[in-house]
Protein backbone atom coordinates (compact mmCIF):
# COMPACT_ATOMS: atom_id res chain seq x y z
CA UNK A 1 0.00 0.00 0.00
CA UNK A 2 1.26 3.49 -0.88
CA UNK A 3 1.81 5.72 2.12
CA UNK A 4 2.83 9.30 1.53
CA UNK A 5 3.55 12.31 3.63
CA UNK A 6 2.83 15.83 2.41
CA UNK A 7 5.31 18.46 3.57
CA UNK A 8 4.50 22.15 3.38
CA UNK A 9 6.17 25.31 4.67
CA UNK A 10 6.38 29.06 4.13
CA UNK A 11 2.64 29.70 3.94
CA UNK A 12 3.20 33.02 5.75
CA UNK A 13 -0.49 33.64 6.30
CA UNK A 14 -1.56 32.71 2.77
CA UNK A 15 -4.84 30.85 3.25
CA UNK A 16 -5.44 30.65 -0.49
CA UNK A 17 -2.22 28.68 -0.99
CA UNK A 18 -3.06 26.38 1.89
CA UNK A 19 -6.49 25.78 0.40
CA UNK A 20 -4.90 24.83 -2.94
CA UNK A 21 -2.60 22.37 -1.17
CA UNK A 22 -5.52 20.78 0.65
CA UNK A 23 -7.42 20.44 -2.65
CA UNK A 24 -4.40 18.79 -4.25
CA UNK A 25 -4.07 16.36 -1.38
CA UNK A 26 -7.72 15.36 -1.61
CA UNK A 27 -7.01 14.21 -5.17
CA UNK A 28 -3.81 12.37 -4.28
CA UNK A 29 -3.72 8.71 -3.30
CA UNK A 30 -2.12 7.52 -0.13
CA UNK A 31 -1.41 10.76 1.70
CA UNK A 32 -1.66 9.87 5.37
CA UNK A 33 -0.07 12.89 7.02
CA UNK A 34 0.39 16.60 6.39
CA UNK A 35 3.37 18.25 8.08
CA UNK A 36 3.62 22.03 8.09
CA UNK A 37 7.26 22.80 8.77
CA UNK A 38 6.98 26.31 10.09
CA UNK A 39 6.68 29.82 8.72
CA UNK A 40 2.94 29.72 9.13
CA UNK A 41 3.10 33.46 9.67
CA UNK A 42 4.85 36.36 7.97
CA UNK A 43 4.66 40.13 7.75
CA UNK A 44 3.07 40.44 4.30
CA UNK A 45 -0.57 39.85 5.22
CA UNK A 46 -2.89 39.19 8.12
CA UNK A 47 -2.33 35.59 9.18
CA UNK A 48 -5.32 35.05 11.45
CA UNK A 49 -7.53 33.26 8.91
CA UNK A 50 -4.82 30.75 8.07
CA UNK A 51 -4.02 30.16 11.74
CA UNK A 52 -7.73 29.63 12.45
CA UNK A 53 -7.87 27.04 9.66
CA UNK A 54 -4.73 25.24 10.82
CA UNK A 55 -6.02 25.10 14.38
CA UNK A 56 -9.56 24.18 13.37
CA UNK A 57 -9.40 22.15 10.15
CA UNK A 58 -12.41 22.12 7.82
CA UNK A 59 -14.34 18.93 7.34
CA UNK A 60 -12.40 16.91 4.77
CA UNK A 61 -9.10 18.69 5.42
CA UNK A 62 -6.08 16.53 6.04
CA UNK A 63 -5.29 17.44 9.64
CA UNK A 64 -2.01 19.39 9.74
CA UNK A 65 0.80 18.68 12.21
CA UNK A 66 2.67 21.95 12.62
CA UNK A 67 6.05 22.96 14.00
CA UNK A 68 7.39 26.46 14.39
CA UNK A 69 9.71 28.14 11.90
CA UNK A 70 11.94 31.19 11.67
CA UNK A 71 9.09 33.68 11.42
CA UNK A 72 7.31 32.21 14.45
CA UNK A 73 10.60 32.35 16.34
CA UNK A 74 10.90 36.07 15.56
CA UNK A 75 7.29 36.75 16.53
CA UNK A 76 7.49 34.78 19.77
CA UNK A 77 10.80 36.36 20.73
CA UNK A 78 9.45 39.87 20.17
CA UNK A 79 6.29 39.02 22.14
CA UNK A 80 8.37 37.89 25.16
CA UNK A 81 8.06 34.11 24.76
CA UNK A 82 11.81 33.54 24.44
CA UNK A 83 13.14 35.01 27.66
CA UNK A 84 15.26 38.08 27.12
CA UNK A 85 15.68 37.48 23.40
CA UNK A 86 13.89 39.73 20.91
CA UNK A 87 13.40 39.52 17.15
CA UNK A 88 17.01 40.56 16.63
CA UNK A 89 17.59 38.48 13.50
CA UNK A 90 14.55 40.02 11.78
CA UNK A 91 15.39 43.51 13.00
CA UNK A 92 18.93 43.16 11.70
CA UNK A 93 17.99 41.75 8.30
CA UNK A 94 14.79 43.65 7.46
CA UNK A 95 14.49 46.54 9.87
CA UNK A 96 12.03 47.85 12.39
CA UNK A 97 9.14 48.14 9.90
CA UNK A 98 9.23 44.39 9.29
CA UNK A 99 9.08 43.72 13.03
CA UNK A 100 6.02 45.99 13.35
CA UNK A 101 4.37 44.39 10.32
CA UNK A 102 4.88 40.93 11.79
CA UNK A 103 3.39 41.93 15.14
CA UNK A 104 0.37 43.42 13.38
CA UNK A 105 -0.11 40.35 11.20
CA UNK A 106 -0.95 37.96 14.03
CA UNK A 107 -3.67 38.40 16.62
CA UNK A 108 -2.21 37.85 20.13
CA UNK A 109 -4.89 35.21 20.74
CA UNK A 110 -2.79 32.84 18.58
CA UNK A 111 0.46 33.33 20.49
CA UNK A 112 0.01 30.63 23.11
CA UNK A 113 -0.78 28.07 20.42
CA UNK A 114 2.23 29.14 18.37
CA UNK A 115 4.41 28.94 21.48
CA UNK A 116 3.19 25.39 22.08
CA UNK A 117 4.48 24.18 18.71
CA UNK A 118 7.48 21.88 18.72
CA UNK A 119 10.91 22.53 17.22
CA UNK A 120 10.58 19.43 15.05
CA UNK A 121 9.27 15.90 14.69
CA UNK A 122 11.08 12.59 14.48
CA UNK A 123 8.99 10.10 12.48
CA UNK A 124 10.42 6.71 11.55
CA UNK A 125 14.05 7.52 10.74
CA UNK A 126 13.24 11.02 9.50
CA UNK A 127 13.63 14.39 11.17
CA UNK A 128 11.16 17.09 10.14
CA UNK A 129 12.52 20.50 11.09
CA UNK A 130 12.22 24.03 9.74
CA UNK A 131 15.97 24.69 9.68
CA UNK A 132 18.06 21.94 11.22
CA UNK A 133 19.06 20.39 14.50
CA UNK A 134 21.49 23.27 14.87
CA UNK A 135 19.06 26.17 14.59
CA UNK A 136 15.61 27.04 13.32
CA UNK A 137 17.29 29.51 10.98
CA UNK A 138 19.85 27.05 9.59
CA UNK A 139 19.67 27.56 5.82
CA UNK A 140 20.50 24.18 4.27
CA UNK A 141 20.55 23.83 0.48
CA UNK A 142 21.97 21.41 -2.05
CA UNK A 143 25.00 23.73 -2.14
CA UNK A 144 25.68 23.42 1.59
CA UNK A 145 28.88 21.57 2.45
CA UNK A 146 28.14 17.83 2.73
CA UNK A 147 30.18 17.88 5.93
CA UNK A 148 27.68 20.25 7.48
CA UNK A 149 24.72 18.24 6.14
CA UNK A 150 26.18 15.05 7.63
CA UNK A 151 26.72 16.84 10.93
CA UNK A 152 23.07 17.93 11.07
CA UNK A 153 21.94 14.35 10.38
CA UNK A 154 24.38 12.92 12.91
CA UNK A 155 23.22 15.22 15.69
CA UNK A 156 19.73 13.75 15.38
CA UNK A 157 20.83 10.22 14.50
CA UNK A 158 18.36 10.08 11.62
CA UNK A 159 18.73 8.92 8.04
CA UNK A 160 16.67 11.70 6.46
CA UNK A 161 16.35 15.35 7.35
CA UNK A 162 13.47 17.32 5.83
CA UNK A 163 14.20 21.03 5.97
CA UNK A 164 12.32 24.11 4.83
CA UNK A 165 14.29 27.21 5.75
CA UNK A 166 15.96 27.66 2.36
CA UNK A 167 12.55 27.50 0.56
CA UNK A 168 14.33 25.34 -2.07
CA UNK A 169 13.28 21.89 -3.23
CA UNK A 170 16.07 19.34 -3.43
CA UNK A 171 16.88 15.78 -2.42
CA UNK A 172 20.58 15.33 -1.76
CA UNK A 173 21.81 11.86 -0.97
CA UNK A 174 25.06 11.11 0.81
CA UNK A 175 26.11 7.98 -1.01
CA UNK A 176 29.56 7.07 0.27
CA UNK A 177 32.98 8.10 1.45
CA UNK A 178 34.86 7.76 4.70
CA UNK A 179 37.44 9.18 7.05
CA UNK A 180 40.41 7.93 9.04
CA UNK A 181 41.38 9.23 12.41
CA UNK A 182 44.13 8.59 14.89
CA UNK A 183 43.68 9.26 18.59
CA UNK A 184 46.72 9.64 20.80
CA UNK A 185 46.29 9.81 24.56
CA UNK A 186 48.24 8.78 27.63
CA UNK A 187 47.48 5.12 26.90
CA UNK A 188 48.98 5.20 23.40
CA UNK A 189 47.65 5.50 19.85
CA UNK A 190 44.67 3.94 18.13
CA UNK A 191 43.40 4.16 14.57
CA UNK A 192 39.76 4.47 13.60
CA UNK A 193 38.00 4.24 10.24
CA UNK A 194 34.49 5.48 9.65
CA UNK A 195 32.29 5.29 6.57
CA UNK A 196 29.67 7.77 5.46
CA UNK A 197 26.24 6.29 6.17
CA UNK A 198 23.65 6.48 3.40
CA UNK A 199 21.58 9.47 4.42
CA UNK A 200 19.63 12.29 2.76
CA UNK A 201 18.70 15.90 3.25
CA UNK A 202 15.50 17.02 1.55
CA UNK A 203 14.47 20.61 0.98
CA UNK A 204 10.68 20.69 0.82
CA UNK A 205 10.10 24.13 -0.75
CA UNK A 206 7.79 26.89 0.40
CA UNK A 207 4.38 28.37 -0.37
CA UNK A 208 2.82 26.76 -3.43
CA UNK A 209 5.86 24.47 -3.83
CA UNK A 210 5.46 21.47 -1.59
CA UNK A 211 6.74 17.91 -1.34
CA UNK A 212 5.27 14.44 -1.23
CA UNK A 213 7.37 11.70 0.30
CA UNK A 214 6.72 8.00 -0.36
CA UNK A 215 7.91 6.37 2.81
CA UNK A 216 7.94 2.90 1.26
CA UNK A 217 10.11 3.73 -1.74
CA UNK A 218 12.04 6.65 -0.23
CA UNK A 219 11.09 8.81 -3.22
CA UNK A 220 10.31 12.51 -3.09
CA UNK A 221 7.98 14.35 -5.46
CA UNK A 222 8.29 18.11 -5.79
CA UNK A 223 4.95 19.65 -6.66
CA UNK A 224 3.25 23.01 -7.12
CA UNK A 225 -0.18 23.40 -5.59
CA UNK A 226 -2.95 24.06 -8.08
CA UNK A 227 -0.75 23.28 -11.04
CA UNK A 228 -2.36 21.25 -13.81
CA UNK A 229 1.04 20.44 -15.22
CA UNK A 230 2.76 18.62 -12.41
CA UNK A 231 5.34 16.85 -14.52
CA UNK A 232 4.99 13.26 -15.55
CA UNK A 233 7.95 11.02 -15.00
CA UNK A 234 8.44 12.05 -11.39
CA UNK A 235 6.32 9.21 -10.14
CA UNK A 236 3.37 11.22 -8.91
CA UNK A 237 -0.29 10.64 -9.72
CA UNK B 1 58.14 27.69 19.20
CA UNK B 2 56.57 25.71 22.00
CA UNK B 3 53.49 27.02 23.75
CA UNK B 4 51.48 25.45 26.56
CA UNK B 5 47.73 24.99 26.79
CA UNK B 6 46.00 24.42 30.12
CA UNK B 7 42.32 23.88 30.87
CA UNK B 8 39.78 23.09 33.58
CA UNK B 9 41.68 24.43 36.58
CA UNK B 10 38.63 24.11 38.84
CA UNK B 11 39.84 26.15 41.78
CA UNK B 12 42.60 23.66 42.59
CA UNK B 13 45.50 25.92 43.55
CA UNK B 14 48.16 23.24 44.29
CA UNK B 15 47.54 21.68 40.86
CA UNK B 16 47.68 25.03 39.06
CA UNK B 17 50.90 26.02 40.83
CA UNK B 18 52.51 22.68 39.99
CA UNK B 19 51.58 22.89 36.31
CA UNK B 20 52.73 26.50 35.92
CA UNK B 21 55.97 25.57 37.64
CA UNK B 22 56.44 22.67 35.20
CA UNK B 23 55.81 24.98 32.23
CA UNK B 24 58.21 27.60 33.60
CA UNK B 25 60.95 25.01 34.03
CA UNK B 26 60.78 24.32 30.29
CA UNK B 27 61.22 27.96 29.44
CA UNK B 28 57.80 28.27 27.81
CA UNK B 29 56.39 31.75 28.16
CA UNK B 30 53.27 31.54 25.98
CA UNK B 31 50.43 29.92 27.88
CA UNK B 32 46.78 29.73 26.85
CA UNK B 33 44.05 28.74 29.28
CA UNK B 34 40.80 27.19 28.04
CA UNK B 35 38.65 28.20 30.98
CA UNK B 36 36.84 26.65 33.94
CA UNK B 37 39.02 28.48 36.42
CA UNK B 38 36.45 27.82 39.12
CA UNK B 39 33.96 25.18 40.22
CA UNK B 40 34.28 21.99 42.31
CA UNK B 41 37.52 23.10 43.96
CA UNK B 42 38.17 25.03 47.19
CA UNK B 43 40.31 28.02 46.03
CA UNK B 44 38.41 29.92 43.32
CA UNK B 45 39.71 33.39 44.21
CA UNK B 46 43.30 32.24 44.54
CA UNK B 47 43.25 30.52 41.14
CA UNK B 48 41.57 33.43 39.32
CA UNK B 49 44.04 35.87 40.89
CA UNK B 50 47.02 33.74 39.89
CA UNK B 51 45.85 33.61 36.26
CA UNK B 52 45.25 37.36 36.29
CA UNK B 53 48.62 38.06 37.89
CA UNK B 54 50.43 35.93 35.29
CA UNK B 55 48.49 37.60 32.46
CA UNK B 56 47.60 34.25 30.90
CA UNK B 57 45.36 34.54 27.83
CA UNK B 58 42.15 32.79 28.83
CA UNK B 59 38.81 31.97 27.26
CA UNK B 60 35.64 31.43 29.23
CA UNK B 61 34.62 27.95 30.37
CA UNK B 62 31.15 26.66 31.16
CA UNK B 63 31.66 27.10 34.91
CA UNK B 64 32.95 30.64 34.44
CA UNK B 65 29.92 31.39 32.26
CA UNK B 66 27.44 29.88 34.70
CA UNK B 67 28.85 31.84 37.63
CA UNK B 68 28.24 35.03 35.67
CA UNK B 69 24.99 34.21 33.87
CA UNK B 70 23.42 31.84 36.39
CA UNK B 71 22.61 28.20 35.97
CA UNK B 72 20.52 28.10 32.84
CA UNK B 73 22.22 25.42 30.80
CA UNK B 74 19.97 22.64 29.54
CA UNK B 75 19.97 19.14 31.01
CA UNK B 76 23.09 18.18 29.06
CA UNK B 77 25.36 19.78 31.64
CA UNK B 78 25.06 16.92 34.11
CA UNK B 79 24.85 13.21 33.40
CA UNK B 80 22.70 12.36 36.42
CA UNK B 81 20.41 13.85 39.03
CA UNK B 82 22.95 13.39 41.81
CA UNK B 83 25.71 14.97 39.72
CA UNK B 84 23.43 17.91 39.04
CA UNK B 85 22.66 18.33 42.75
CA UNK B 86 26.36 18.26 43.63
CA UNK B 87 27.10 20.68 40.79
CA UNK B 88 24.49 23.13 42.04
CA UNK B 89 25.94 22.98 45.57
CA UNK B 90 29.39 23.74 44.21
CA UNK B 91 27.98 26.52 42.04
CA UNK B 92 26.32 28.21 45.04
CA UNK B 93 29.45 27.84 47.19
CA UNK B 94 31.67 29.27 44.46
CA UNK B 95 29.26 32.12 43.82
CA UNK B 96 29.35 33.01 47.53
CA UNK B 97 33.15 32.90 47.69
CA UNK B 98 34.16 34.78 44.55
CA UNK B 99 34.90 38.47 44.90
CA UNK B 100 33.14 40.96 42.63
CA UNK B 101 36.46 41.80 41.02
CA UNK B 102 37.12 38.18 40.14
CA UNK B 103 33.58 37.75 38.85
CA UNK B 104 34.13 40.78 36.61
CA UNK B 105 37.27 39.14 35.28
CA UNK B 106 35.38 35.92 34.46
CA UNK B 107 32.65 37.98 32.77
CA UNK B 108 35.24 39.71 30.61
CA UNK B 109 36.66 36.49 29.14
CA UNK B 110 36.04 35.77 25.44
CA UNK B 111 34.42 32.49 24.39
CA UNK B 112 37.27 31.77 21.99
CA UNK B 113 40.80 32.87 21.16
CA UNK B 114 42.40 32.62 17.74
CA UNK B 115 46.03 32.75 16.67
CA UNK B 116 46.30 32.35 12.92
CA UNK B 117 45.13 28.80 12.18
CA UNK B 118 44.88 27.80 15.83
CA UNK B 119 41.54 28.13 17.62
CA UNK B 120 41.19 27.87 21.39
CA UNK B 121 37.81 27.14 23.03
CA UNK B 122 36.59 25.50 26.22
CA UNK B 123 34.07 22.94 24.92
CA UNK B 124 33.61 23.39 21.18
CA UNK B 125 33.26 26.31 18.78
CA UNK B 126 29.48 25.87 19.19
CA UNK B 127 29.22 26.01 22.96
CA UNK B 128 31.22 25.99 26.16
CA UNK B 129 28.99 23.08 27.20
CA UNK B 130 29.57 20.76 24.24
CA UNK B 131 31.86 17.77 24.83
CA UNK B 132 34.28 16.80 22.07
CA UNK B 133 35.12 13.31 23.26
CA UNK B 134 38.02 11.41 21.70
CA UNK B 135 35.81 8.81 20.03
CA UNK B 136 32.93 11.00 18.90
CA UNK B 137 31.71 10.74 15.32
CA UNK B 138 34.73 11.67 13.20
CA UNK B 139 32.74 13.68 10.65
CA UNK B 140 31.02 15.69 13.39
CA UNK B 141 34.42 16.31 15.00
CA UNK B 142 35.86 17.48 11.68
CA UNK B 143 32.84 19.72 11.10
CA UNK B 144 33.54 21.54 14.38
CA UNK B 145 37.10 22.37 13.31
CA UNK B 146 36.39 23.09 9.64
CA UNK B 147 33.30 25.27 10.19
CA UNK B 148 35.27 27.33 12.70
CA UNK B 149 37.91 27.98 10.03
CA UNK B 150 40.76 26.42 12.00
CA UNK B 151 43.47 23.88 11.24
CA UNK B 152 43.91 22.87 14.85
CA UNK B 153 41.23 23.17 17.51
CA UNK B 154 42.34 23.25 21.14
CA UNK B 155 39.64 22.36 23.66
CA UNK B 156 39.10 21.07 27.17
CA UNK B 157 35.87 20.35 29.08
CA UNK B 158 36.10 16.53 28.90
CA UNK B 159 38.98 16.37 31.42
CA UNK B 160 40.55 13.70 29.21
CA UNK B 161 43.64 14.79 27.27
CA UNK B 162 44.03 13.55 23.71
CA UNK B 163 45.23 14.46 20.24
CA UNK B 164 42.98 13.44 17.36
CA UNK B 165 44.08 13.67 13.76
CA UNK B 166 41.29 13.50 11.16
CA UNK B 167 42.51 12.68 7.65
CA UNK B 168 41.85 11.04 4.26
CA UNK B 169 38.20 12.07 4.44
CA UNK B 170 35.71 12.23 1.60
CA UNK B 171 31.95 12.39 1.13
CA UNK B 172 30.14 11.40 -2.07
CA UNK B 173 26.82 13.06 -2.81
CA UNK B 174 24.14 12.68 -5.47
CA UNK B 175 21.26 14.98 -6.24
CA UNK B 176 17.99 13.12 -6.68
CA UNK B 177 15.19 14.86 -8.57
CA UNK B 178 17.60 17.34 -10.09
CA UNK B 179 15.75 20.21 -11.72
CA UNK B 180 17.74 20.05 -14.93
CA UNK B 181 18.00 16.55 -16.28
CA UNK B 182 20.14 13.76 -14.89
CA UNK B 183 21.07 13.18 -11.31
CA UNK B 184 24.49 14.57 -10.49
CA UNK B 185 27.12 12.88 -8.40
CA UNK B 186 30.27 14.38 -6.95
CA UNK B 187 32.85 13.75 -4.27
CA UNK B 188 34.09 16.21 -1.69
CA UNK B 189 37.61 15.70 -0.43
CA UNK B 190 37.88 16.71 3.21
CA UNK B 191 40.89 18.52 4.65
CA UNK B 192 43.15 17.11 7.34
CA UNK B 193 42.45 18.69 10.71
CA UNK B 194 43.46 18.14 14.33
CA UNK B 195 41.71 18.39 17.71
CA UNK B 196 43.87 18.75 20.80
CA UNK B 197 42.26 18.33 24.20
CA UNK B 198 44.33 19.69 27.05
CA UNK B 199 42.70 17.52 29.71
CA UNK B 200 42.37 19.07 33.14
CA UNK B 201 44.76 20.73 35.55
CA UNK B 202 42.47 20.80 38.56
CA UNK B 203 40.20 17.80 38.19
CA UNK B 204 41.71 15.03 36.05
CA UNK B 205 39.38 12.26 34.92
CA UNK B 206 41.74 10.20 32.78
CA UNK B 207 42.40 7.56 35.40
CA UNK B 208 45.32 9.20 37.18
CA UNK B 209 45.49 11.86 39.86
CA UNK B 210 48.12 13.81 37.93
CA UNK B 211 47.24 17.17 36.43
CA UNK B 212 47.48 17.29 32.64
CA UNK B 213 48.22 19.93 30.03
CA UNK B 214 49.65 19.97 26.50
CA UNK B 215 52.58 21.54 24.71
CA UNK B 216 52.24 22.37 21.02
CA UNK B 217 55.09 23.27 18.72
CA UNK B 218 53.73 25.68 16.14
CA UNK B 219 56.54 24.96 13.69
CA UNK B 220 56.19 21.16 13.61
CA UNK B 221 52.63 20.83 14.94
CA UNK B 222 53.89 18.16 17.34
CA UNK B 223 51.79 17.88 20.49
CA UNK B 224 52.98 16.45 23.79
CA UNK B 225 50.57 15.52 26.56
CA UNK B 226 52.15 16.29 29.91
CA UNK B 227 51.31 14.86 33.34
CA UNK B 228 52.29 16.65 36.52
CA UNK B 229 52.05 15.24 40.04
CA UNK B 230 50.92 17.62 42.77
CA UNK B 231 49.82 17.48 46.39
CA UNK B 232 46.37 15.95 45.88
CA UNK B 233 45.90 15.44 49.61
CA UNK B 234 46.22 19.16 50.27
CA UNK B 235 43.39 19.96 47.86
CA UNK B 236 41.22 17.10 49.12
CA UNK B 237 41.59 18.34 52.67
CA UNK B 238 40.67 21.88 51.61
CA UNK B 239 37.55 20.54 49.83
CA UNK B 240 36.38 18.77 52.96
CA UNK B 241 37.18 21.74 55.19
CA UNK B 242 35.27 24.08 52.88
CA UNK B 243 32.15 21.93 53.26
CA UNK B 244 32.02 21.03 49.57
CA UNK B 245 30.64 17.57 48.66
CA UNK B 246 33.18 14.96 49.74
CA UNK B 247 32.76 13.13 46.46
CA UNK B 248 34.79 15.92 44.84
CA UNK B 249 37.74 14.93 47.05
CA UNK B 250 37.13 11.24 46.29
CA UNK B 251 37.14 12.02 42.58
CA UNK B 252 40.42 13.91 42.80
CA UNK B 253 42.05 11.11 44.77
CA UNK B 254 41.06 8.57 42.05
CA UNK B 255 41.39 10.69 38.91
CA UNK B 256 38.13 9.30 37.64
CA UNK B 257 34.39 9.75 38.10
CA UNK B 258 32.28 7.20 36.33
CA UNK B 259 29.08 9.19 36.69
CA UNK B 260 30.62 12.23 35.04
CA UNK B 261 31.05 10.62 31.64
CA UNK B 262 29.11 12.60 29.06
CA UNK B 263 27.09 10.26 26.89
CA UNK B 264 25.99 12.41 24.01
CA UNK B 265 28.94 14.05 22.42
CA UNK B 266 26.91 15.39 19.54
CA UNK B 267 24.41 17.23 21.69
CA UNK B 268 24.53 20.99 21.55
CA UNK B 269 23.19 22.83 24.55
CA UNK B 270 20.18 24.91 23.39
CA UNK B 271 20.36 27.37 26.26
Amino acid sequence: MIERWALVSGLRGDLETYDLVQRDLKKTRGVTALFVLGDLVGPERNCDALLDRLRNPHRGDLKPDCIYGWWEEQLLAERGFRGERKADALRLSQGEDAVSALLNAVNPSHLKWLASLQFGFIELDCALIHGSSSDVGDNLTSETSPLILLDRLTRLNVNRLFTARSTKQFHLELTGGGINSQVKDLNGKREQQQEVPKRSVIGIGAGLNYTLYDIGSDKTHFLTAGSKTNPKGKGFV
Amino acid sequence: MNHAIISCLHANLPAVEAVLNDIDKQGIDTITCLGDLVGYGPQPNEVVELIRKRGIATCQGCWDEDIIDGLNACECSYPSQLAERRGHLAHQWTDDQLTDENKSFLASLPTSLRRDRLLFVHGSPNSQHEYLLPDMDAFAALERVETAGADILFCGHTHQPYVRELRDGSIRVRLQNAEHGNDQGEELTLPMRKIVNAGSVGEPRHGSTNATYVIHNDATDEVEIKEVAYDVGRTCQAIVEAGLPKVFAWRLSHGFEFAEQAEDASHVCER
